[in-house]
């Protein structure tokens, strides 16, 4: 490849200005007409607009995203805006898990990918049993109701949610990879004879990726019809609020479920391990009183956890160790007594939905971190908790 | 109570050699502690699935099938002629195309009920009924009593595996007989491209695309969390209790308090 050829006497007579007593030159001025040479750059002005405003001591933001974000979140609070999507394309529809009508981290996710799927002009439609809160927020044009049954009945469901897909016939229906997620895909794509494309690892609008074959394989395909994601693949939609409005289907056959009884029976705290626990309580180096702490955690029904003080000096098992050296915590909420809230510390608790914490620091990490904080000595709060636990049973 | 556990060839996670893979060794050691069980596998070779007599089992039924068939009309027809009252099987394959469907065809082709992901199994009270424990997220259980016939697959949490013994693999038996011919399993109804399998960063939580350095600093820390946060200075023990514990039943970790109690 040869480069174009310039003739600097032609470039010269293109930058002549017309004068009357001698030949003039406007050879800057080219640049900023999109002649050639590279654009000419300021770097004064430049840097003065990195600048983050509002801070006390100067700052730069040398990825420059601040002003944007500054500028963003300020309209969308002026504007409360619902997204409508009057007549979609086609429907994406999300089959949520939501256990006791509650939306998980995998849950939100989901509505993520499903809004990565629909683009402009399709919509989402969430297909869910009972009453949820908040599907619009996440990302839902639609809400269509499944008749909800009493008690566990997937073959109820799956019935059902084949007779949504029937009505709706959506583009695609995703699942939550998990175990109830799971199970009702499949028993979907065996009642509606569609193949599945069960635990997508890597998802885009045009493409869809799993693992095979233990983990030697990446099988990649355009997005199939039925889908099942896994955790931690898409992130959940972050956009401005959808409408969320209800569609109608069609009342399903409820044949007699298979299953006669079910039962839920909640994790016994004392098996559970700290990683996989929903609810840990911790204690540090602020809970002298380690008594209390344990009749606490045995009241609340909670696994309790501990700061690498405590179980450095002996006072709590190694196992329970809570942080960067300890376990990492999934749990939905996590107590804090008396824990300062150290780097290392706060790095387990990171993937935690829910912090509380109790500390005689106002000015502690951990205070900061909480969403419920509460300054006041953990030796006088665990007491009035089991107090008050205690009083509620007995009523 | 008769019981036939589905019994694959699947690849070692590590060296890929064939061998029987450990979630339906489990399902062995649960038939077994259950009633009379033989095993079932339907392919080329019975090699890799009599491993389970090692583990305990007597009879193994080989369906021979050809190199590259469907296995699952073999399976069924077998099923459909022995009438067992369960059947077990691993609730993902290994080595394969690991989609976990196969149980779902042979429930379905058989007219039973398929329970997923159970971490143990006991007699019902009725008779013609089990009762089976199912492994949800987060170290919770879910009991059910379901009438048989039925097919059930194992969760990983299931008791390990009962021990290995090579004269108790030798006593057991295998007889091979001749599987319905299935045709040639379907290559895969969706068109896939296939490469070597490469990990992915996972994503994480709670990090934001946008927003100034420090706000993405604080979101990966976790500091994002407690915005407008709720904090109580110095409130009186009763007091702290009491906002903790309504906090707690709002967020859902804690079970509701008794029903009467505000009127109380
Ligand atoms: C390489 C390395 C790895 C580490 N890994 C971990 C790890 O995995 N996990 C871990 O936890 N730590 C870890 N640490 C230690 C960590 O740095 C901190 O030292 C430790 O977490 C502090 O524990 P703490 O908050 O319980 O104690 P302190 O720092 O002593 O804090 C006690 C807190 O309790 C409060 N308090 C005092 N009295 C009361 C009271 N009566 N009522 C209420 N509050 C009170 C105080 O205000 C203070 O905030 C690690 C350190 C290093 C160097």
């Amino acid at each position: 490849m040869t480069r174009v050829r310039r003739d600097p006497r032609a470039d010269r007579r293109a930058a002549q200005i017309a004068s009357l007593d001698r030949p003039r030159f406007d050879l800057a001025g080219r640049a900023a007409d999109g002649g050639p040479g590279r654009p000419r750059r300021n770097p004064r002005t430049e840097f003065a607009a990195l600048r983050v405003t509002g801070a006390a001591r100067p700052r730069f933001d040398r990825q420059h995203r601040g002003e944007g974000a500054v500028a963003q979140v300020v309209s969308a609070a002026s504007t409360p805006n619902v997204i409508v999507v009057d007549a979609p394309a086609f429907l994406v529809a999300v089959v949520p898990d939501a256990p006791g009508g509650r939306l998980t981290q995998h849950d939100r996710q989901l509505f993520g990918a499903a809004r990565t799927l629909a683009g402009a002009h399709g919509a989402v439609a969430a297909l869910v049993a009972g009453e949820i809160e908040g599907l619009g927020a996440i990302g839902a044009d639609r809400v269509a109701a499944l008749a909800s049954t009493q008690n566990y009945a997937p073959d109820v469901t799956a019935a059902a949610l084949a007779s949504a897909f029937a009505a709706l016939s959506p583009r695609h229906l995703l699942f939550p990879e998990t175990p109830d997620g799971g199970d009702l895909a499949r028993r979907l794509a065996l009642l509606t004879g569609e193949p599945l494309f069960p635990d997508v690892e890597q998802l885009s609008a045009t493409s869809v990726s799993r693992a095979a074959r233990g983990k030697r394989v990446a099988q990649r395909a355009a997005p199939a019809r039925l889908m099942t994601l896994g955790a931690d693949v898409v992130a959940p939609y972050s956009g401005p609020a959808r409408e969320g409005r209800s569609e109608p289907l069609p009342t399903a056959e409820v044949s007699a479920p298979a299953i006669t009884d079910a039962r839920r029976i909640p994790a016994d705290p004392a098996t559970t391990p700290l990683t996989v626990a929903d609810f840990v309580v911790s204690a540090g180096n602020g809970v002298t009183d380690i008594e209390a702490f344990r009749r606490l955690a045995e009241a609340l029904g909670a696994t309790p956890g501990a700061s690498r003080v405590l179980c450095d000096a002996g006072l709590m098992p190694r196992a329970s160790q809570v942080g960067a050296s300890g376990s990492v915590l999934t749990a939905t909420c996590y107590l804090a007594l008396g824990v300062a809230g150290a780097p290392q510390h706060l790095q387990g608790v990171a993937g935690c939905e829910h912090v509380v914490a109790v500390n005689t620091d106002l000015h502690a990490a951990m205070i900061e971190r909480a969403g419920l904080a509460i300054v006041q000595d953990a030796q006088l709060v665990m007491p009035a908790l089991i107090a008050a636990l205690e009083s509620e049973r007995a009523s | 109570m008769k019981i036939v556990v589905l019994l694959s060839a699947g690849a070692h996670p590590v060296s890929s050699a064939p061998v029987l893979p450990r979630l339906e060794a489990q399902a062995l050691r649960l038939a077994l502690a259950l009633g009379e069980t033989t095993g079932l596998h339907a392919g080329p070779s019975a090699a890799p699935a009599a491993d389970a007599l090692g583990h305990g089992l007597g009879l193994l039924t080989h369906l021979a099938t050809r190199e590259g068939d469907d296995p699952i009309p073999a399976l069924v027809a077998a099923l459909k002629a022995e009438t067992p009252d369960l059947v077990l099987a691993g609730r993902r394959g290994q080595g394969g195309e690991e989609t976990g469907l196969a149980p779902y065809a042979v429930a379905a082709a058989l007219g039973v009920t398929i329970v997923a992901d159970a971490v143990a199994l006991a007699p019902g009270a009725a008779p013609g009924s089990l009762v089976v424990e199912q492994a949800l997220p987060k170290g919770a259980r879910r009991r059910l009593v379901v009438r048989l016939p039925a097919l059930v697959t194992v969760h990983p949490g299931a008791p390990a595996p009962g021990a290995y013994a090579y004269g108790v693999a030798r006593r057991g038996r295998v007889d091979t007989i001749w599987g319905v011919a299935g045709s040639a399993a379907e290559p895969n109804p969706i068109a896939v491209e296939e490469r070597p399998y490469r990990p992915r960063p996972k994503l994480m939580r709670s990090a934001p695309g946008t927003g100034s350095a420090a706000e993405r600093l604080a979101a990966a820390t976790g500091g994002m969390a407690s915005s407008g946060a709720n904090v109580l200075v110095q409130p009186t023990p009763d007091e702290a209790a009491r906002a903790i514990l309504e906090h707690l039943r709002r967020i859902g970790v804690l079970a509701p308090a008794v029903a009467n109690k505000p009127a109380a």
